[in-house]
């Protein structure tokens, strides 16, 4: 009964689903995928038959005399295709049928043999999509059969202990023993190297086999599995050549830093927002910044290009080129996927803090030395006091508070669901999907919250035979909710951690009346929820319109466009409040309610901005294949404008909080503010490629972009970036085939180009003034402008030129597969201002960037794989490893005391150390060996490296490693077994260091906590055999002695999941249900870095990574 | 077909390709010819030139790296009074750094004025638009490269002298040499002259104008400049021809219409815009342009922060330097060593008692009322309690027992974050040239004169006169005490002790602070001072070293202050 009941609500969903999409459905009348609703009695087949070529395109084909068709049946058919109702209709051992691309359908007696036959499907074990076309055959006969479109197949039965085998292009050929089952269900494994596999490039796709450029791609699938909420963590260790490091793990907040290949070049001015670092990220075609967002399952693949093959996009890809491709409507008839996950969330390490006692007793200690250790000392925590913290026995004067654990919550939710429909025609084929994402804060009291909704509409519709035109319409709602006090620049996190970690535990945090107390400077992180909001309504939208023409009367001509527009919406609402906190008063022994820093009166502040982007370009390719030569021309053209501008309203003195909305602030012209500003850029480019193959065994390709930036001056705009690459398949020539039979594939390939990059601030050629900087005088405002960046008229383009020689093999069918690539950079006219070595005293306002950085960068890339199947047990194994080295050639430095203390010839971002040897444990070693003034015992030992018995800033070296890893590696495991399936991704770097400039501090003046790792056998009166440095140890810059090897190897993710058997589907009219639970940041192991999550990059205040366990259901229908 | 070629030529010619598309003119700013021809844009681009003036509204207070405060904190202002100042963190204390630096080092900021005005200059040297006031603002910006270079010589010495302005192609190939203290002083002279006839002769503390250069500014600078050439440190020969100039300069303002405000208290904490006859100049704030400095070093009783970390209480060293009501100081300082002086009557269990009154007006202590508000700072014997403000209640409660009161609003405005005060930064102010005058006489040997000049001073809040037997050596401890009671927290105590260079004995004392220790049983206290901090200075730093990292970009050209 229930079952009837779950059927009916099914259907009624599935319909309405239907009518929803109705309009795109309509036009699939002429599909296979038709489906039949009937009743038939005693009727004769040939009736029957007749039936359906009258009410569909289906038209069929049979020899009367062969095939009974005048057989009276009863049937009852519902929604069911045409397949299913001919093997129903006539017995399966006695007729076979099979239908053709014009619906015509051949029915015929099975004359090869009176055996029954077997049947069976195929589907993608990543996507559950059936697989068409699959070669299906008996090994040691002719015997074969080959799927429909419903991944379906009937093979003449084989002898019992017979292998079947199958193959398809781009998956791992299966081979099962036939135990005489009637029913034969397959799970076919992609092959991720699979050779015929298409690779999106610039522009357009090739084929992995015949690819000679560096690119590597990793599929969406591959991305879904990490329950990860910014689906750019998800890259990290997936793809060789990218280095990603997720240092924060703040809702809405946790971009990871990315890099292709290392740092190649150096951005000289950190304080604007521009990272002349990053790569380029093209999501469909154009230019976008939401990659993190996006919805994984509308993820087709990602692509990285590393080398030349980059400068088809000339001017910005200098640091490579990340290209996000989105799914497209496939063929066949509509797929419902469902999704729903859950995941637990907690941070993946805590630091740990000192308690009271021990602070106490470090703050003593430190206050002790500062007062040139007296012999009478009067502590600034007696041991009375001291006593008390550890007992416990006041909480009110005494308490001893965990910040830490005061604010954890643990575990915080996470929700994402996914909602997809897919399918189409020959003549509209459409992908509507919805998801959302429900992230929650990590902290009580912290109104941090992130939600995400994510909607995409993708239409392909054939016009005509030769025309091709589609829409790719995605809206994006991020709304993200954090505390004001985050608000700021990029320390944004520092403020709330310094408040949780560096709190003294001698404050209280909540008294035990349950009021709460100030914390640190009156900044008590369960404070924040009081202290008003800083909201975004980010609502981008993004669409881009495409026609695709093949010109009819050239062969081989096309002519692609696209014209996209973006724009960006986004509305941050900041509400301050005054807040309030609780302090005991000793003297009236009463709970003083206070006002802390912020506000005095409600203040509101509303920031709209709009960023918009339109993009079109044209494109006229042409392929040809005349004899063994295969060629294929593209040429395009393409302008880009994008513009930005904002406004914001400001009120103050609110009656109350309770309406946050701008009017209902007070009216006084005093309490009111606005301002409001705007920005443009544009772009206008050329470009173009030519490919030529002989045979596919010897590959050539051409490219190149005419690029003008309106970053630069008039003339100096326009820049050309040409690249070539050539390959070589040494497999595909007769002696190699003969000799070497167990390799399948061997591919050496070359390429050099050279790439552009103009990532910094605009109109650096001119010299303006901006409007501030005002002066009081009587106590009145005056208004005042100053002076920008000083001019630099000379302003153009940096230039990246870039090797590359790989070799790729795969032997033993794909037992063992080789991928390795060896590069080398050259970068120069590197914008960078000159800010190292012009004196101050010249008086220059900010400095402009002028060409004048060189860097060469080397590295290689390596990826070994392995893959097999066992019977029901199919697994594969890959291993990736990237190094990458920048090495500065020239740069403007400050003229530096001693050589080592050169940038040049280091890699980009070295820093300056002096080298710590130790502490001082006696006043004979302190005095034997030189020290900067205010050095004591227990300090740190700084070595004198140039010897001149001072030490001061010369003794500062500068150091090989930054926090920017030189290898990072992954090792991912996948496995299915039967229903089962398993992937295990460990994923780590090395030849990394971070410097702490927190980890230092301990017993300090300015009452901040100390990680429990920094007390441990630190130097004291009593320890003089410590070998950390004493409480308030004075260094004179940052020493060795906190320089961290960042080391770490963790197991990022891990998925196990089960695929009911289909039977259970079938009973529920669904067509595939998958259960899996999965882990993130599941285990880490750090090599020195053990207080806080190694991903970071240097201090350990900052909002952690998170460690997520996901519970998750995928149901397609 | 054919639509579909029509359609596509439609577009193409729609979307036609244009170099134009990359002619974008900026919207967020304004280019410089449009500056240059704009006269309010002009006056506006001149108002700017003002922030080349520091004021001591800051986070750090500059008394925290001299013996006026207990600096609690190693870094930052830290490293003066530690004596870990080098070359290489000299920058730790620029006046750009987040938390001012206590306003010590100097440079960056000197030069990108020097160079604004440069560029000021000979664009009104050129400039064929009818500016109403040129001659006043170009006179104003001479007055301030004026300003800029006598912040310089305080701190380095002599300096390169830069009138012109370099770009950036001549950024590399120039080079600086440092012209001679007394070549900088001339040139600091030649700007004030030329200056002085284009100036109004002064602008009343509450008129709008107050703040820019006026005559009288110019004659206090004047006046502070050659006391300063005169000093020791600059004048070891002790050429009485400069102490003469010193006394010229002061006395051009001694009767120029400025009298001293009645109320000492009242002198510095009323709000901008408040009629203020002493004030020569000042820099004042606005509600949009505040200041925080009661709630950076008022106690956490108000939330304040003791001067961020407690770091800016007055120190036991400066309360112990006021006089009693009877004239004579507590204690007396022989050969470096500290004495009781019994004919004062301090009674050391008393401290507070009969002093003079510009301790009330400058410290909070224990048992003092400020804004209504007792502050206690005692402990009990048993440990057990202690007074609201004392510094076991909390952090930001200054461990020496004492609260900066000078700056801090009256009752009649309220203390809090929110409130956007606006008392104005004293740079220069009546009493100073009196104590400036005061000096140069008593170099000149008119101790008469000096003593005379003193007690103007002393009479505004009551204090007696130094009688006629103080004289010689013991005028000058008086003297220099005068000025340090008289312009505690100021900006004036770094520079005085490296001028007279008695630094090396002052500030090589260690600093004190007041442990009050209250009886449980008899509730009698029981004041103690406890050292607080170990202080250290080196002969070198009586001036300043230019960063070592400008030294090595200007390739050795400029040399590095002697002994750095």
């Amino acid at each position: 009964m229930k079952n009837k009941q779950l059927k009916k609500i099914l259907l009624i969903m599935k319909l309405s689903t239907f009518f929803l999409f109705f309009s795109l459905i309509s036009i699939s009348a002429e599909t296979f995928s038709q489906k039949f609703t009937f009743e038939i009695k005693g009727e004769s087949i040939k009736d029957v038959l007749t039936k359906i070529e009258e009410s569909s395109d289906y038209k069929f084909l049979y020899r009367s005399d062969a095939i009974d068709v005048n057989n009276q049946i009863t049937i009852n058919i519902n929604d069911e295709n045409i397949g299913s109702i001919l093997s129903r209709i006539f017995d399966q051992g006695d007729v076979i049928y099979k239908i053709f691309d014009d619906n015509l359908v051949v029915i015929s007696k099975n004359t090869t043999s009176q055996q029954q036959s077997v049947t069976g499907r195929v589907i993608d074990a990543s996507t559950g999509e059936p697989v068409i076309g699959v070669n299906v055959s008996i090994e040691g006969t002719t015997t074969g059969a080959i799927t429909d479109i419903n991944g379906n197949f009937i093979l003449q039965r084989p002898a019992k202990g017979a292998t079947v085998s199958f193959s398809s292009i781009g998956y791992i050929t299966q081979k099962v023993i036939y135990g005489d089952e009637n029913v034969i269900d397959i799970k076919f494994i992609p092959d991720v190297l699979s050779l015929q596999e298409v690779v999106v490039i610039g522009y357009g796709t090739q084929k992995k086999a015949t690819l000679t450029g560096s690119i590597v791609n990793v599929g969406g699938e591959e991305l879904t599995k990490s329950p990860m909420a910014n689906v750019t963590n998800s890259l990290s260790g997936k793809l060789p050549g990218l280095i990603v490091n997720q240092r924060n793990g703040e809702p809405g907040r946790d971009d990871p830093s990315i890099h292709i290949r290392g740092t190649g070049t150096f951005d000289s001015n950190t304080s604007d927002d521009i990272d002349p670092t990053k790569p380029l990220i093209i999501i469909d075609g154009v230019e976008r910044d939401y990659m993190s967002k996006l919805n994984p399952d509308d993820i087709e693949s990602v692509s990285v290009l590393k080398d030349a093959s980059a400068a088809i996009y000339g001017a910005r890809a200098a640091n490579g080129v990340i290209i996000v491709t989105t799914k497209s409507g496939k063929l066949g008839k509509p797929v419902f996927s469902f999704t729903y996950n859950t995941a637990f969330q907690h941070p993946t390490k805590v630091p740990e803090m000192l308690d009271a006692v021990a602070y106490a007793q470090v703050y003593n200690e430190g206050d002790y030395y500062r007062q040139g250790r007296p012999a009478t000392y009067s502590p600034a925590y007696s041991d009375e006091a001291i006593q008390k913290y550890r007992d416990g026995s006041d909480p009110v004067l005494y308490p001893n508070t965990n910040w830490m654990k005061e604010v954890l919550k643990p575990y915080s939710l996470q929700k994402r669901l996914g909602l997809s429909v897919n399918g189409g025609t020959e003549a509209v084929r459409y992908l509507i999907s919805f998801a959302t994402l429900d992230q929650n804060s990590d902290f009580r009291h912290m109104p941090t919250s992130y939600k995400q909704y994510n909607m995409r509409i993708k239409v392909d519709v054939n016009l005509t035979k030769d025309l091709i035109i589609g829409a790719n319409l995605n809206a994006l709602i991020n709304d993200r909710h954090y505390t004001y006090v985050n608000n700021g620049g990029t320390n944004y996190n520092e403020t709330n951690f310094y408040n949780i970690l560096l709190a003294n535990p001698t404050l209280p945090a909540i008294y035990p009346n349950g009021l709460l107390a100030g914390g640190r400077m009156g900044q008590s992180p369960l404070l924040l929820d009081q202290r008003g909001y800083d909201k975004f309504e980010d609502t981008p939208l993004y669409s881009s319109f495409t026609a695709s023409y093949k010109v009819p009367f050239i062969k081989g001509l096309k002519i692609d466009a696209s014209f996209n527009y973006d724009l960006r919406n986004q509305f941050e609402k900041t509400l301050i409040l005054p807040y309030y906190y609780y302090e005991y008063n000793v003297l009236t022994q009463t709970y003083d309610k206070k006002q802390a820093t912020g506000a005095s009166t409600v203040e509101l502040t509303d920031l709209y901005s709009k960023w918009t982007t339109m993009l079109y370009n044209y494109r006229i390719s042409y392929e040809k294949t005349y004899d063994d030569h295969h060629i294929t021309a593209m040429l395009g053209q393409e302008q880009q404008k994008n513009s930005y501008s904002y406004a914001s309203a400001y009120r103050k003195n609110f009656v109350s909080p309770a309406i946050d909305q701008i009017n209902a602030g007070s009216n006084a012209p005093a309490d009111k503010n606005n301002s409001g500003s705007a920005t443009a850029s544009a772009y206008n480019n050329y470009f173009g490629r030519l490919n030529y193959d002989f045979k596919s065994k010897y590959l050539a390709e051409f490219l190149f972009r005419y690029d003008g930036s309106q970053n630069f001056p008039s003339g100096k705009r326009y820049g050309f970036f040409p690249g070539f690459s050539l390959g070589w398949r040494l497999s595909e020539e007769g002696f190699f085939k003969n000799s070497v039979p167990f390799v399948e594939n061997l591919k050496l390939r070359f390429s050099h180009g050279e790439i552009g990059n103009d990532r910094v601030a605009q109109y650096q050629y001119l010299q303006s003034y901006s409007f501030g900087q005002n002066y009081v005088f009587g106590g009145n405002d005056a208004a005042g402008i100053y002076a920008n960046t000083m001019p630099n008229p000379n302003i153009t383009w940096e230039v990246s030129k870039k090797t590359d020689l790989g070799m790729e093999a795969t032997l033993w069918k794909g037992l063992l597969g080789i991928d390795v690539t060896l590069w080398k950079e050259k970068r120069s006219n590197i914008l960078a201002a000159r800010n190292l070595s012009i004196p101050a005293i010249l008086g220059f306002s900010s400095l402009p960037n002028e060409n004048i950085g060189k860097v060469d960068n080397h590295g290689f890339e390596l990826v070994l794989s392995h893959r097999k199947s066992i019977n029901k047990l199919t697994y594969n194994i890959e291993a990736n490893t990237t190094f990458a080295r920048s090495k500065i050639v020239y740069m403007d430095e400050t003229p530096q005391a001693e050589p080592y203390q050169n940038q040049t010839g280091l890699p980009v971002g070295a820093a300056l150390y002096y080298k710590a040897d130790g502490i001082f444990h006696t006043p004979e070693e302190l005095a034997a060996y030189p020290h900067v003034s205010g050095t004591q015992v227990g300090d740190i030992k700084i070595l004198d490296l140039n010897g001149d018995n001072v030490i001061d800033s010369k003794d500062q070296f500068r150091f090989d490693k930054t926090n920017t890893p030189e290898v990072v590696f992954g090792l991912n495991i996948g496995m299915q077994y039967g229903n089962f399936d398993l992937s295990i991704f460990f994923q780590g770097q090395t030849r990394v260091y971070n410097y702490d400039s927190y980890f230092g501090s301990l017993g300090t003046s300015d009452f901040n906590n100390a990680v429990t790792e920094r007390a441990k056998n630190h130097w004291t009166v009593d320890n003089t055999n410590g070998t950390m440095p004493r409480a308030d140890a004075y260094q004179p810059g940052s020493t060795t002695m906190y320089l961290f090897d960042a080391t770490f190897v963790r197991l990022k993710s891990m998925e196990i999941g089960y695929t009911l058997p289909k039977s259970i589907g079938a009973k529920i009219r669904l067509d595939d249900i998958r259960v899996y639970a999965s882990g993130y940041n599941l285990l880490t192991w750090a090599k020195e870095i053990k207080w806080c999550d190694p991903e970071n990059d240097g201090s350990f205040l900052f909002y952690p990574q998170l460690r997520i366990i996901n519970l998750g259901i995928n149901i397609k229908f | 077909m054919k639509k579909i070629l029509i359609i596509t030529a439609l577009m193409w010619s729609l979307f036609s390709c244009s170099d134009k598309i990359l002619d974008i003119s900026p919207t967020d700013r304004v280019s410089e010819d449009a500056v240059w021809a704009d006269e309010k844009l002009i006056d506006a681009y001149h108002t700017e030139l003002y922030n080349c003036i520091m004021h001591g509204h800051i986070i750090n207070m500059q008394s925290k790296t001299t013996d006026e405060a207990y600096c609690s904190i190693t870094f930052g202002p830290g490293i003066i009074p530690n004596g870990s100042v080098t070359a290489d963190n000299i920058t730790d204390v620029e006046n750009t750094q987040w938390h001012k630096g206590g306003n010590i080092y100097y440079w960056a900021t000197g030069w990108q004025y020097v160079r604004k005005i440069n560029v000021f200059l000979d664009k009104m040297g050129t400039t064929t638009l009818d500016i109403t006031n040129k001659s006043r603002l170009v006179a104003e910006a001479r007055f301030l490269r004026a300003y800029i270079y006598f912040e310089f010589i305080k701190r380095f010495g002599g300096v390169p002298i830069i009138t012109t302005t370099y770009d950036l192609t001549q950024a590399t190939g120039t080079s600086f040499t440092r012209a001679t203290f007394d070549d900088c002083v001339n040139f600091i002279e030649e700007d004030l002259t030329a200056a002085f006839p284009d100036l109004p002769v002064t602008y009343a503390a509450s008129d709008a104008d107050f703040g820019r250069a006026t005559q009288d500014v110019v004659k206090a600078m004047r006046s502070r400049l050659y006391l300063y050439v005169a000093s020791p440190l600059w004048n070891p020969s002790h050429d009485l021809t400069k102490w003469q100039k010193a006394a010229d300069a002061a006395e051009a303002l001694l009767n120029s219409g400025y009298s001293l405000y009645p109320d000492y208290t009242k002198l510095f904490n009323q709000p901008s815009k408040t009629a203020n006859s002493e004030l020569i100049w000042g820099r004042t704030f606005s509600s949009t342009n505040y200041q925080q400095t009661p709630v950076n070093n008022l106690g956490r009783r108000y939330g304040a922060y003791g001067g961020w970390w407690a770091s800016n209480g007055p120190s036991q060293n400066l309360v112990d330097d006021y006089d009693m009501t009877n004239g004579e100081p507590p204690f007396i300082w022989v050969n470096g060593v500290k004495t009781d002086n019994p004919a004062s009557g301090y009674n050391p269990q008393m401290p507070y008692d009969n002093r003079d009154p510009r301790l009330e007006a400058t410290v909070i202590h224990d048992g003092a009322y400020y804004h209504g508000d007792l502050h206690e700072m005692w402990i009990a014997s048993d440990g057990n309690s202690w007074g609201y403000d004392s510094y076991l209640q909390s952090g930001d409660n200054p461990r020496g027992d004492y609260i900066l009161k000078k700056f801090m609003p009256g009752i009649e405005e309220a203390i809090s974050w929110q409130e956007p005060y606006t008392q104005p930064w004293p740079i220069y102010r009546l009493a100073e040239i009196y104590l400036n005058y005061a000096e140069a006489k008593f170099e000149l040997g008119d101790e008469v004169t000096c003593r005379q000049y003193i007690k103007l001073v002393r009479a505004r809040v009551g204090m007696p006169e130094l009688p006629a037997t103080v004289t010689g050596e013991t005028l000058r401890a008086r003297l220099y005490n005068e000025r340090r009671i008289e312009m505690a927290f100021e900006e004036q105590r770094f520079w005085d002790l490296r001028r007279w260079k008695i630094a090396s004995d002052v500030e090589n004392r260690p600093i004190y602070g007041m442990q009050i220790i209250k009886d449980v049983t008899t509730g009698v206290k029981t004041y103690t001072p406890v050292k607080l901090l170990q202080r250290t200075f080196l002969e070198k730093m009586y001036l300043l070293p230019i960063s070592a990292t400008e030294i090595r970009k200007n390739n050795g050209s400029i040399t590095q202050t002697p002994d750095w």
